[in-house]
């Protein structure tokens, strides 16, 4: 690898060569691109360090280049330039792999140091992360400026109510059953604006408890199209905790991943939001800093006696000013009497933080194994109210149904909850959090420390919804937090607004693959080949997944079983457990399936570049190993020495019997595999796979072994390399989760804080160490 | 070929065959296109002895019912218990408190030797059942999702969550706050929350969840001004053959 | 030596479980049996030591079809024994749903049980090719029925709503107006249908005897009013005990009843015969088209009885919902009262009169039972009936006989699982 090296890919003659400028300046070999075609052509014939790369490029994006590059050489580190930023591009750019992000013009010297930063930490060992990267670099927007406020009567407010009923729906606050509710409005005297808290939370208008995200005609060529609706809606009185639960579903819908059906329904969404100016005994939202906003509203309402200030929030807030209603400016002592309205609301809360909310997430780190968690959820009942009626909760799981001529139906999803018994529950039967006290402190660490450090938001907003709809009276993260109390400090991140934002309405929404060829494993296992029907390639790195999909049955995830190298095609190695891999079992060669993704981070290839590789498959491990070991084949002169061990439960259970053969035979790999019980024919090793550990040498200071196989077969392997001196960083692992929406959002796979499908699925021991439910 | 579905009834009200009718006009083509329904006494004369996909309605009262159903699970492959009554027993149990004699000769005075009752039963208690659609009325959509998944050969997703979900789901104030009282919390959804929805509360007819909570539940509604003999009295509806397998 | 022997076990197309026996020799009858043989439900063991709120929705299981029947028997005892007054907007709302109760249960009797006799197959399915018009418009008849109970009861088969005192949840009033429209159309279809029946030739046999339904002076009634008799004039709810009369006889888990004859016939004809001239005009005239003149004393005229009844129902539902719509519905208080107390509640079932008679004491627990069910009425009817009929039918070949015999049973619409199963009973 060539020290110092960076290549320059942009179209604009002037930016091209600045940079090539001082980059020479500061003493770098450089070299420059056109085009995306011609980068990739040089990075074919030659090796670089950094690559410096326009998105806008004719041909070849600079996402497809950057895609390129990552298959061909990836440890090439990538700096990402651009005229036009956008959330969407940057968040994918990002998932990518790219350094950092800068917005042009370019200084040269942000430039500069940018590419020393990166090239520095290229020079050194591999880096030792112990805490799992989870936030994607926040892309740049712009954040909004101060609100100007104005008075507005009321009855100037009911005709600005009156005309925007004219022009979309309009939801709001009334009252029901001596409670209060969000429901349409029929007349402007139905809204209670001076209301205390609503029974749900106005987030059920942009993810609604159920939704269809596609429609399918199921059949040998199954047809697909996404569902995308949201008609215009107003929702008004929505108080400053709800208004920052929705910046948080903001974050988290429309950044990573951007999700169509929720960005068209936020897209069509006015808020007018109202301070709460006679809180819920049980809110305590001042602790959680969500009594007040500044951001996240069209219009904000203060009743300030009288009449009523109304701040502007955005734009569109102040066009429907503009349009529906009379204001005025305020005068000084209107100003003031806002303040004291709100001073007065603050003075009435009953409940607080008996410690800074900075310093949760740190204190839930150290509190994991509190006896609390398995006290306090003794009662729980796993009724799912808490977090149905939480607005900050947006797991969700998706069913395929059909209508009775078994042809047409719908991908729906609908609410779902960690608390509730099978949400971390796989087909094979296995449940990762199948006692209640682990849901328990699920829940509340979500709350408290994982939606922070993912998102930069704070993940409870203090409403105390759940502490009114929690019959067994435990349900508030206030006193879970309360009880547990101690000092720490934690980063809040800057508040933004999320603006324009372009979403991909295929997200959820399948490519149809054909079966190419059916093999047969063993009776209750099968290799498919694929082939996309838009001849595409599947651009994945090993160890990534794909979702698959049998229209009217559903979808489920399986890892990929061959190597990107090999061109057109892609394999998936499937054991028959569940309904999905049950309908695949029973496929033709010539039907097509659904296929989503790839998904997950694929095995660590820039970190195993040059090492010896140790590779240790059990039993269905050897499925998504056997794409990494292609690879390696494939690349073989990039890598040192190359052992796999192989243990299958019985002979009649080994897998791939073909390539056992060849890999046996080779000189570029060492092979040894070994079966706990062996049959009359078999001459070959008997015993667990650990036995064939101690037999291999290995130089633990070179070596990293990558350990794919059932749970409980990594205890004892871990044990067994960490005897033979490997350090925890240089031990792989590939887990398992239940997964469905594969891009970070449905919640299923959460380990601890960490999603399966985004961080995952592959781990290093070093991180795992950190992850308490891991193992 | 199309799959043969048979209905039987035992002992019920029969209203949940009824309801498997409440279909459109295009509905029921539909499924009469997908399966061929051989038998169904309450409908149709004809009957036939060979079907695979046996529903079985009403709980189990009488001698003479068990090897009837016996039969029944020996010709068919797939059984579904199909309404309260034969998937958790049903109203039908409120009897299972009297002693059978006395309960006999109360109805029946000295003709009672002419009755055989047994205390009442769900099907499982008698044959292996392989799917169950619950609810004392199951919905038309629950029966039809079942009859869909096994002709796509799928598991059918019913929720193993309580009817709370369901309810909150519905933006239904929640009964406990509105001076009533509700078994919700510990009994199976897929209902939709109906009861509560038309404004009133959870008798349990679906059945408990599969682990539920009940010393919890037991507490809360007692928390909520229920004696201990009442809050039995409340589950006992719908749901003795659990209280007394406990 | 000619023997006919009709063993019918387990009548297919009626509600419930019954046999028919008939053994014959040389045009002597030897046996000749309408078994009940439903399983003892047991209703009273169920209603023993119920809080009363729980009570409606016990009574409710007892039938599959005719819930709404039982629930509203059950609140008006309950309300009897605690001395409640509904209010005018609940008796119009319980008669609504009432209607809907009795258009669905004859649909499915007139259509989906009967008619198949009449076109001679044995169930609706294979009418679905031959005459699908006529099965979509049976089907859409009954999912309106269907809907109009769910609109105001939540649910028609065991109804969630109603409740002693009045309603848990109104109905909305735009839903109402909205059903109204589906309402008109059904009128349509019930000319249809009277049509279709014009056209179906109806067996002639006549046997007078004693008839009993409610009877209300201001309407034709289902859930109000006093037994009349054909024999024996009016009678007051309380008197029920004398009317009935139950008594068990050994092959039959049903009891029997009778008043001034052998027996007596409850249901759609027995109403007809004795409130006819309240129907509504339109029901009149279906009525008169279908050649039903009162006193009509064939029992297999009773399927053409329930079709003018049908008719009826649903241009009274028209005429509540436009009461409703005019007056506006609003919330009312539903607090009860409990004392102790007898009361009993007497409706029309869609099989005919229906009695719940319940005691609570003064916690509000229910204490004592009893009901007697519309077609536990009819069994004795329907033995003499075949009494009557069988002699007349005796030459024919066997497979008419048995034909006949199950048309006479399906005729009167039986409730079996409902009848098999109550009597008076108390609680130490």
């Amino acid at each position: 690898m060539q020290e110092n090296s960076v290549l320059i890919v942009d179209d604009e003659p002037i930016v091209r060569e600045s940079i090539r400028d001082w980059l020479k300046d500061a003493g770098y070999q450089v070299a420059t691109a056109e085009t995306g075609e011609e980068a990739l052509e040089m990075v074919e014939k030659q090796d670089f360090s950094v690559m410096v790369l326009d998105l806008r490029l004719p041909g070849k994006t600079g996402i497809t280049v950057l895609k390129e590059v990552k298959t061909q050489r990836p440890w090439i580190k990538s700096i990402i330039i651009t005229a036009y930023p956008s959330a969407e591009t940057t968040a994918e750019a990002t998932k990518l792999g790219a350094i950092d992000y800068l917005i042009k013009p370019v200084a040269p010297d942000d430039l500069e140091r940018l590419v020393r930063e990166t090239l520095s930490a290229v020079g050194r060992e591999p880096t030792v992360t112990t805490e799992v990267e989870i936030r994607p670099k926040p892309p740049v927007v712009e954040v909004v400026e101060v609100k100007k406020a104005f008075v507005i009567t009321k009855d100037s407010l009911k005709s600005m109510v009156e005309g925007l009923a004219k022009e979309r729906e309009v939801v709001g606050v009334k009252s029901r059953h001596g409670k209060y509710v969000y429901d349409r409005i029929a007349s402007f005297e139905e809204l209670c604006l001076d209301y205390d808290v609503t029974v749900m939370s106005p987030t059920k208008y942009l993810l609604p408890a159920k939704e269809t995200l596609l429609r399918f005609k199921i059949g040998d060529e199954p047809e697909v199209e996404p569902v995308i609706e949201a008609s215009p809606r107003a929702i008004i009185g929505v108080h400053p905790y709800d208004i920052k639960a929705i910046e948080l579903l903001d974050e988290a819908f429309m950044t990573t991943n951007p999700d169509p059906n929720y960005i068209a329904r936020r897209q069509n969404t006015i808020i007018i939001g109202a301070d709460c100016l006679n809180p819920s005994p049980k809110s305590f939202a001042p602790s959680m800093g969500t009594y007040l906003t500044e951001t996240g509203f069209d219009l904000l309402l203060t009743n300030i006696g009288a009449d009523y200030m109304i701040t502007v929030g955005s734009e569109k807030g102040a066009d429907l000013l503009a349009k529906y209603a009379q204001v005025r400016e305020p005068s000084g002592d209107e100003v003031a009497k806002q303040k004291a309205v709100r001073d007065e609301a603050l003075a009435k809360y009953e409940l607080s933080l008996n410690v800074p909310r900075e310093r949760l997430p740190k204190l839930l780190e150290e509190s994991y194994d509190d006896p609390y968690w398995e006290s306090r959820s003794e009662t729980c009942l796993s009724c799912g109210s808490c977090v149905m009626v939480c607005p900050t909760c947006f797991c969700f799981d998706v069913q395929d149904e059909v209508v009775l001529n078994l042809k047409d139906g719908e991908r729906l999803r609908q609410w779902d909850g960690c608390v509730l018994v099978d949400f971390a529950k796989v087909a094979t039967g296995e449940n990762f959090r199948h006692d209640k006290a682990s849901r328990f402190r699920h829940r509340i660490y979500r709350k408290g420390k994982y939606i922070l450090e993912r998102y930069g938001k704070v993940g409870c907003v203090g409403c105390g919804r759940c502490a009114t709809a929690c019959l067994a009276e435990i349900a508030s993260p206030l006193e879970a937090f309360n009880a547990i109390a101690e000092s720490v400090q934690a980063k809040e991140a800057a508040m933004r607004t999320i603006r324009e934002v372009k979403p991909e309405t295929e997200l959820y929404a399948p490519r149809l693959a054909e079966v190419v060829k059916i093999d047969e494993l063993t009776p209750n296992e099968k290799v498919f080949e694929f082939r996309f029907k838009d001849g595409k390639e599947l651009g994945h790195r090993p160890g990534q997944f794909v979702e698959v999909s049998i229209m009217g049955t559903g979808e489920s995830p399986i890892s990929v079983s061959s190597s990107p190298t090999k061109d057109g095609t892609f394999q998936l190695a499937v054991r028959n457990v569940g309904n999905v891999t049950n309908a695949l079992h029973a496929l033709e060669r010539g039907a097509m399936v659904g296929i989503r993704g790839p998904f997950g981070n694929g095995f660590p290839l820039e970190a195993l570049d040059g090492r010896d590789v140790l590779l240790i498959a059990g039993g269905i491990g050897l499925f998504p190993l056997r794409s990494l070991v292609q690879y390696i084949l494939d690349r073989r002169s990039s890598f040192g020495k190359v052992i796999l061990l192989f243990g299958a439960r019985s002979p009649a259970e080994r897998l791939f019997l073909d390539e056992l053969d060849l890999w046996s035979r080779s000189p570029e790999i060492e092979f040894q595999e070994t079966v706990d019980k062996g049959d009359e024919s078999w001459k070959g090793n008997v015993g667990v796979i650990t036995t064939l550990i101690p037999k291999v040498d290995i130089d633990p200071g070179k070596t990293m072994a990558v350990v794919v196989g059932p749970p409980i077969m990594y205890r004892f392997v871990i044990g067994e390399l960490k005897k033979k001196g490997l350090a925890d960083e240089n031990i792989i692992l590939s887990l398992e989760r239940r997964m469905k929406c594969g891009v970070g959002k449905c919640g299923h796979c959460q380990i601890n804080g960490v999603y399966v499908c985004q961080e995952g699925p592959v781990f290093t021991l070093a991180q795992l160490r950190n992850l308490r439910e891991a193992v | 070929m199309k799959p043969k579905v048979a209905f039987f009834d035992f002992t019920g009200c029969e209203g949940c065959q009824l309801d498997a009718l409440n279909l459109e006009g295009e509905e029921l083509l539909d499924l009469l296109n997908a399966v061929d329904i051989v038998n169904f006494r309450e409908v149709k004369t004809e009957r036939e002895d060979s079907y695979d996909i046996a529903f079985v309605e009403g709980s189990i009262t009488r001698e003479s019912e068990i090897p009837r159903l016996q039969k029944i699970r020996n010709q068919a492959k797939v059984v579904v218990a199909l309404g309260a009554c034969a998937c958790i027993g049903g109203i039908n149990c409120l009897k299972n408190h009297l002693p059978m004699e006395d309960a006999l000769r109360i109805v029946y005075g000295e003709d009672a030797k002419y009755y055989d009752t047994i205390p009442a039963r769900p099907a499982d208690a008698v044959i292996p059942v392989d799917y169950h659609v619950r609810g004392c009325p199951p919905t038309t959509a629950e029966l039809l999702k079942v009859i869909k998944a096994l002709l796509l050969g799928k598991k059918p997703d019913i929720p193993s969550y309580p009817v709370c979900v369901e309810c909150k789901m519905a933006g239904n104030v929640c009964v406990f706050e509105r001076g009533m009282t509700c078994l919700g919390p510990v009994i199976r959804a897929g209902c939709g929350a109906i009861c509560v929805t038309s404004g009133w509360h959870c008798w349990g007819c679906r059945g408990l969840v599969e682990d539920p909570n009940v010393d919890s539940e037991k507490d809360i509604l007692q928390k909520y001004g229920l004696t201990v003999e009442q809050v039995v009295e409340k589950f006992k509806i719908f749901n003795t053959y659990a209280e007394v397998t406990k | 030596m000619k023997q006919v022997n009709v063993n019918v076990h387990q009548v297919t197309r009626v509600e419930g479980h019954g046999n028919i026996v008939l053994n014959a020799k040389d045009g002597k009858i030897e046996e000749l049996r309408w078994e009940v043989t439903e399983s003892p439900r047991l209703f009273e063991a169920m209603f023993r030591g119920r809080y009363y709120e729980d009570v409606p929705h016990i009574a409710s299981r007892i039938c599959g079809i005719c819930c709404i029947a039982h629930t509203t028997a059950s609140i008006q005892a309950t309300e009897a024994a605690f001395g409640i007054q509904p209010s005018e907007q609940t008796l119009l709302l319980r008669r609504l749903l009432y209607d809907a109760e009795i258009l669905e249960s004859h649909i499915l009797h007139i259509l989906f049980l009967a008619a198949p006799d009449f076109l001679g197959v044995g169930s609706v399915f294979p009418l679905v090719e031959t005459h699908k018009d006529v099965v979509v418009m049976a089907l859409r008849l009954k999912k309106l029925a269907y809907n109009l109970a769910e609109l105001i009861a939540g649910r028609k088969t065991h109804p969630i709503s109603c409740i002693v005192g009045g309603f848990a949840k109104l109905p909305d009033l735009g839903e109402l107006k909205a059903i109204r429209g589906r309402l008109e159309n059904a009128l349509v279809d019930l000319d249809t249908t009277v049509e279709l029946f014009r056209t179906l030739s109806i067996p002639d046999f006549n046997r007078e005897t004693e008839y009993i339904a409610l009877k209300d002076p201001k309407e034709y009634t289902f859930i109000s009013g006093e037994i009349a008799s054909t024999d024996a004039g009016i009678a007051p709810l309380s008197n029920y005990l004398e009317v009935t009369n139950e008594f068990c006889v050994p092959h039959s888990t049903a009891k029997y009843t009778k008043n001034k004859r052998d027996s007596y016939m409850v249901g759609a004809l027995a109403r007809f015969n004795i409130n006819h001239e309240q129907l509504l005009p339109r029901a009149t005239r279906a009525a008169k088209e279908l050649g039903l003149n009162a006193p009509c004393h064939n029992p297999f005229m009773i399927t053409t009885a329930q079709i003018v009844e049908s008719v009826h129902v649903v241009q009274d539902s028209l005429n509540i919902i436009d009461q409703i719509l005019a007056r506006g519905l609003a919330e009312e208080d539903n607090t009860v009262k409990v004392r102790a107390g007898r009361g009993i509640g007497a409706v029309e079932a869609p099989r005919g009169i229906l009695f719940h008679d319940y005691t609570y004491d003064d916690n509000g627990v229910l204490t004592k039972a009893n009901c007697i069910i519309p077609t536990n009425q009819n069994h004795n009817n329907i033995q003499k009936d075949m009494e009557g009929l069988v002699p007349l039918i005796l030459s024919q070949p066997e497979d008419e006989i048995r034909h006949t015999l199950e048309m006479l049973v399906r005729a009167y619409d039986p409730c079996i699982s409902c009848s098999a199963h109550l009597l008076k009973v108390t609680f130490k």
